[in-house]
């Protein structure tokens, strides 16, 4: 591969010590991201997945092993978005944090918003708009920054399923526009094999990538995929490789 | 067809909405009425000496004392001092202890070196301190400032460190992984952040500098303030001038409040629901 990888990790490993216990969440975990790519990352709930994608971005550090990345920005859950700033303001954070003069950032902020379609609700405030609009604010917010890597996580897992499928459309077609690499944390099968190129298995804690599949269906992508036997195949085939290890991530919740 | 039943459905709306506007205006009628008629009960009760009107002069005769007190303006030279003191006391004491609460709310250290030892002085009795502060500073207007600053301190550090601890911490989250940090951080993230509970440390402190205040006047260190009319014309015996202190100073503590809940309005767009 002549290009650098958007992400490499070498024997990427996350502890986290409380008390006298230790719990390895990320242990030895070694992936090349190629850059345009959209990568899932499934694995049993209070697996390492987010730990992972928060190492990934520099919001925890590394006990042991390395991440060389490009830069990056976060998509957070709908409540990741500032309740006291207007959508306008939310969308340009980043910009201004990183000193863009007023002027730019709002022309860019302005186009974002457009391309979620929130034109009408650039002045409004989080409160005032559904959970599905908040979600727009805040993967607008990311693209905007205009960061090469999107790191995001659970960014759909607060939507009722209705607004969700509608929103994996959306995302899927600005992504399919934009091309930029994207990192996600789902816990979602479906929403993993539709967005992405590739799908990475993490086990219950300590949290290993598993597996590493590649996803075959042609771009662009729709819902129908789902009705075709590959499909069908693909999601049973990631589900029974989850299955032990949710089961014993439920029990050793008890 | 269709039509009337539409006419149906806009008449039955209207006769809805005239009946929420009526329901509201008769909440309106009542709120003032129950007050009015209080007063005017106490007049006529004064009066006709049902009550003692030495101890509760008649309300006209309270408010002819006021005008009269306005007039020559020894009104203004007892309310003028209690509102400096609750200004500039209570002012400096509030931005303090914002400051102090934000930094304590954001720096683990300071909050360890400084949380217990605040939660300690906090139960203690600002009024109980007034002596120590006579003591130091002489009977000047510095330690009835310092009283009142005291009290607004303590409240506000206390809110505002509530209020960073009641952030969200994907907010957090969200600031530092958009690069704000140092002064951006507090700008952005932790004080309008924490500005919801500033602003209801800021009402429940405006109320108790006012006891504060009023408590302070009373002792022998001051011969001016609200607090001292009331005390010294208790002693004089001249009970409608101690109505005039208490309502003014009342009118004091309403306006005060008043005032912050609208700043709180204005500065707070995104919790007006």
């Amino acid at each position: 591969m002549p290009e650098a990888p958007a992400v490499r990790t070498t024997e990427l490993s996350k502890a986290f010590v409380s008390g006298p216990t230790t719990t390895w969440a990320v242990e030895d975990v070694s992936i090349d991201l190629e850059p345009g790519s959209f990568t899932c990352i499934v694995g049993p709930s209070g697996g390492g997945k987010s730990t992972l994608l928060r190492l990934v971005g520099g919001l925890e550090e590394a006990t042991t092993g390395t991440v060389e990345t490009m830069p990056s920005a976060f998509v957070f859950q709908e409540h990741g978005v500032f309740p006291w700033m207007t959508v306008r303001d939310n969308v340009a954070f980043g910009l201004k944090m990183a000193g863009m003069p007023k002027a730019e950032r709002r022309r860019i902020a302005d186009d974002w918003i457009q391309r979620v379609r929130l034109e009408q609700f650039a002045t409004a405030y989080p409160h005032q708009l559904s959970g599905g609009m908040r979600q727009r604010v805040a993967i607008a917010r990311a693209f905007a920054t205009g960061s090469p890597l999107l790191l995001m996580d659970e960014p759909l897992g607060a939507l009722d399923a209705q607004t969700r499928m509608l929103m994996q459309e959306e995302l899927l077609a600005l992504w399919e526009a934009e091309r930029t690499t994207v990192l996600m944390v789902t816990h979602d099968i479906d929403e993993a094999i539709l967005l992405s190129d590739r799908i990475l298995v993490m086990s219950a804690r300590p949290g290993r990538v598993k597996e590493d599949l590649a996803v075959p269906f042609e771009r662009p992508r729709r819902h129908d995929i789902e009705r075709s036997p590959q499909y069908a195949e693909m999601r049973s085939h990631i589900w029974e490789s989850l299955r032990d290890d949710a089961l014993a991530a439920e029990g050793a919740d008890r | 067809m269709s039509t009337t039943r539409r006419d149906r459905t806009e008449a039955a709306v209207r006769a809805q909405r005239t009946k929420e506007a009526r329901l509201r205006r008769r909440d309106l009628a009542l709120a003032i009425a129950s007050p009015v008629l209080l007063l005017v009960l106490w007049e006529v009760c004064a009066r006709a000496l049902i009550i003692d009107p030495r101890f509760f002069p008649a309300p006209t005769r309270i408010l002819q004392t006021g005008i009269e007190m306005a007039a020559s303006g020894e009104l203004w030279s007892h309310a003028g001092p209690t509102l400096a003191r609750l200004l500039v006391g209570g002012g400096l004491g509030a931005v303090a202890g914002v400051v102090v609460g934000l930094l304590m709310g954001s720096s683990r250290a300071l909050n360890a070196a400084l949380g217990p030892l605040f939660a300690a002085l906090y139960p203690l009795p600002k009024i109980a301190i007034f002596p120590i502060l006579l003591m130091i500073f002489g009977p000047t207007e510095v330690p009835k400032l310092l009283a009142v600053f005291i009290t607004t301190f303590f409240i506000l550090q206390i809110n505002t460190v509530s209020g960073v601890w009641a952030i969200d911490p994907k907010l957090h989250e969200a600031g530092r992984a958009y690069g704000a940090r140092g002064f951006n951080r507090f700008r952005h993230v932790i004080l309008p952040g924490a500005l919801p509970f500033v602003f209801s440390g800021l009402r429940t402190a405006t109320g108790t500098a006012v006891v504060v205040i009023t408590a302070v006047e009373f002792t022998g260190a001051s011969t001016t303030g609200l607090g001292y009319l009331i005390w010294n014309s208790w002693q004089l015996f001249i009970p409608e001038k101690l109505y005039v202190g208490l309502v003014v100073i009342g009118v004091i503590g309403a306006a005060l409040t008043f005032v912050i809940t609208r700043s709180e309005t204005l500065l707070l767009p995104w919790r007006r629901r």
